[in-house]
């Protein structure tokens, strides 16, 4: 193989694909990058078994053929090379070596052989749908903080896609949860979603799906299975194994009869939160919130700082209520409501509270109150 | 098998009273609970571990000692070393229960007890619950004590400090009792192979022996910044045992901070169906005994030994503790299949619980959605 392309194309394609390859690994054709040079264009794949990046860029082929580099070294030199720089790749049939050329600077890689390298099956999946961009960025953003972390719960340690009716209408929708707060947000269901199995994404294929939609615009196509799911952007695709295991019922944890309203300026809640949070020591950062009439006072103590107090104006007409929550949580929440208005619904002060965008009804999200 | 972490520090500086201390010591322990219980192993030469091509000795009898057979030798070793030595599996709810029963008499004499492992104790008995006034009385006491209630023998180290009455219980065994008195104490140190003294491993007393230093008089000659140079934090240590000084207070509250179990397997296992099912029985085993002790454990760490003696650990930890068996196993599993597909066998599988205790405050306080 030997090609020519320029920095910037070359630096951006393997910035999407690096991150996949795991720092450590114990078999070694898994730090590398599969490059292959044909028809015009350049390919580069990366995978850690369980999940898959494909990426392919225009460059200028000289002669075809394949091989696998060391994924972070090529990309750091990449990296260091001057921004509009062009860089020949050359890698001999016959020897391991990849040979990095740009201006007066010459690498030279050792590389493993392109077809020990793993790559995952391209075979049809059961269920294929169109989704814009914007979509599947918004059912990402409003969902990935609640996924858990912790790996005990495996199943809860990404987001559960699947198909559902909200009233008369199908919906497909996007839940996380890590057992203390849980983020659901629904779209109607696109054509050929229908049908669909529910599917666990993995958290570490929503990040790397989320870095790829940055740059994207087009419509997704996704096609899915019981035990595997892809991305198509057209120039890229990224495949990833599924979480096998029970997602489990989430509608037990949403309150139906929660009657105490409250309506806050989001914006405004989030700043105090945020300003009367600082005194909390604790990594959970409580505070308090003490809701009479149409006033809010949040509060906040620690035996180390002393205390923290703030008063906002609010709707509130039912009876009064003190409740406490984690902080942290509260703006994660505030921060994925793009209204004005907030609005949660309590019962009291040791069961779950859901919170809203009072301009937009397609996202709910449960909190599970802190004792304070 | 079960390990606990040793704290090495050292307190020096002057005594402020004589402590008395004894080490206790089980002879052959796993060994003679087997000549025990099977009156045809008597007299014969016996190996607790497992007989098979990777097993290794746990314990020996005295018999099969004289040829040469000592624990943590390899089987195929101890086989060659002694053909007629006899291969008996190890029973460890046996053991643990014996070494309950010890443990009882050693709380009627005091409640400054720290357990080495199943069948070595450090007691201090300063001040002792029966007011027999000689350590040396209470030791020969617990001896018979010992004797009457479970048909085994101890031996037992007196002196004012832990290392020395370690060695102490070493000098007469088996079924012996030594007494080391602070007037005997360095002097008895002097003469003694520096090897013999606990604390210094083979590769300790190599580098030592390289150094010139080969008995404890050798040792006592070196300056501590000498042996601070060239040992490191343990430098302080060897620099005041060697002058019979040891100031480690017997710890009755030593918190073990891991539990583990490992095992070498007979051939190197390679697909990831053999090696999970080579792990339930580590994990069985490390639940058992953690499931009898009163600790709660958020990380498991996973260590895989391959064929070629690389080692490598992987752990996981929940924000709580972890639950039961299978969770335990689930992780376990999990954990392997991120070193699957492997390019070498797997030669050894270990499983270890720790971050034990309390969960974290936050934890309490923010309970969770009934999922």
């Amino acid at each position: 193989m030997k090609i020519t392309i320029e920095r910037a194309a070359l630096l951006r394609a393997l910035g999407h694909v690096q991150s996949v390859v795991e720092r450590r690994n114990t078999i070694p054709i898994l730090s590398n990058v599969l490059l292959k040079g044909e028809n015009g264009r350049l390919s580069l794949s990366a995978t850690d078994m369980d999940l898959e990046v494909i990426e392919v860029v225009e460059a200028k082929i000289a002669r075809e053929g394949r091989t696998t580099a060391p994924a972070h070294t090529l990309y750091d030199i990449v990296r260091k090379l001057r921004d509009g720089a062009e860089i020949e790749l050359d890698a001999a049939t016959d020897r391991n070596t990849l040979f990095l050329r740009s201006g007066r600077s010459t690498f030279q890689l050792t590389c493993l052989p392109a077809e020990d390298y793993p790559v995952m099956t391209g075979a049809p999946l059961s269920h294929e749908f169109l989704l814009a961009a914007a979509e599947l960025k918004s059912l990402i953003d409003r969902t990935r903080f609640a996924i858990s972390t912790e790996e005990t719960r495996y199943y809860l340690n990404g987001i559960y896609l699947h198909t559902a009716k909200n009233g008369d209408v199908a919906v497909l929708r996007a839940v996380a949860t890590d057992g203390h707060r849980l983020a659901r947000v629904e779209i109607m269901v696109p054509d050929g979603a229908a049908g669909m199995p529910g599917v666990i994404i993995p958290r570490k294929t929503v990040v790397e799906l989320r870095k790829l939609l940055d740059e994207i615009d087009q419509p997704v196509r996704i096609e899915l299975s019981e035990s595997k799911i892809r991305f198509d952007f057209g120039d890229g695709v990224l495949s990833s194994k599924l979480i096998d295991g029970t997602f489990p019922d989430y509608d037990r944890v949403i309150p139906l009869n929660n009657d105490k309203e409250l309506e806050v300026d989001c914006a405004l809640f989030a700043e105090a939160v945020d300003r009367v949070s600082t005194i909390s020591s604790e990594k959970s950062r409580a505070v308090k919130l003490a809701v009479d009439r149409n006033t809010l006072t949040l509060s906040a103590t620690s035996p180390e700082n002393g205390t923290a107090a703030e008063e906002i104006e609010v709707n509130y007409r039912a009876a009064p209520i003190e409740i406490g929550f984690n902080s942290r949580y509260l703006l994660d929440i505030t921060q994925q409501i793009k209204g004005d208005t907030a609005l949660f619904s309590m019962a009291d002060a040791s069961a779950p509270t859901i919170l809203r965008d009072a301009a937009d009804s397609s996202a709910l999200y449960v909190l599970m109150p802190m004792r304070v | 098998m079960v390990r606990d972490e040793r704290d090495q520090e050292i307190e020096p500086g002057a005594a402020p009273r004589q402590r008395k201390i004894i080490h206790i010591d089980m002879d052959a322990f796993f060994a003679s609970v087997e000549q025990r219980d099977n009156p045809e192993l008597q007299g014969k030469p016996v190996a607790v571990g497992g007989s098979r091509e990777r097993g290794v000795v746990a314990a020996a009898s005295y018999e099969a000692r004289k040829f040469g057979v000592r624990s943590a030798m390899p089987s195929l070793v101890a086989k060659r070393k002694c053909p007629e030595l006899i291969f008996v599996k190890p029973r460890f709810d046996v053991y643990k229960s014996v070494s309950q029963q010890i443990r009882e008499i050693f709380s009627q004499h005091t409640p400054i007890i720290e357990p080495l492992s199943l069948d070595e104790a450090y007691l201090d008995v300063t001040e002792n619950l029966q007011g027999i006034g000689s350590a040396t009385e209470i030791a020969e006491a617990i001896r018979a004590r010992i004797r009457a209630a479970t048909h085994l023998t101890a031996s037992a180290g007196v002196s004012y400090n832990k290392f020395l009455a370690k060695l102490a219980s070493d000098h007469r065994k088996p079924d012996g009792l030594f007494v080391i008195t602070p007037k005997m104490g360095p002097g008895f140190v002097e003469d003694l192979p520096v090897g013999r003294f606990h604390g210094v491993g083979p590769a300790t007393t190599a580098k030592m022996n390289r150094l010139g230093i080969h008995t404890g008089l050798d040792l006592r000659a070196q300056s501590l910044g000498f042996l601070r140079e060239h040992f490191g934090k343990s430098g302080a240590y060897y620099y005041w045992i060697s002058r019979g000084i040891d100031e480690r207070p017997v710890r009755a509250d030593r918190v073990r901070k891991s539990v583990g179990a490992e095992n070498t397997f007979s051939t190197d296992l390679t697909s990831l169906d053999e090696v999970c099912k080579a792990l339930v029985p580590i994990v069985d085993k490390v639940w058992r005994y953690f499931n009898g002790s009163q600790m709660r454990a958020r990380t498991v760490t996973l260590k895989v030994k391959f064929a070629d003696f690389q080692q490598i650990t992987r752990s996981r930890t929940g924000h709580v503790a972890v639950s039961g068996h299978d969770e335990v196993l689930h992780i376990a599993v999990a954990l392997l299949e991120g070193v699957f597909p492997v390019t070498k066998g797997v030669r050894l599988l270990g499983v270890t619980l720790s971050a034990l205790g309390e969960e974290a405050d936050d934890d309490r306080r923010q309970p969770s959605l009934l999922l």
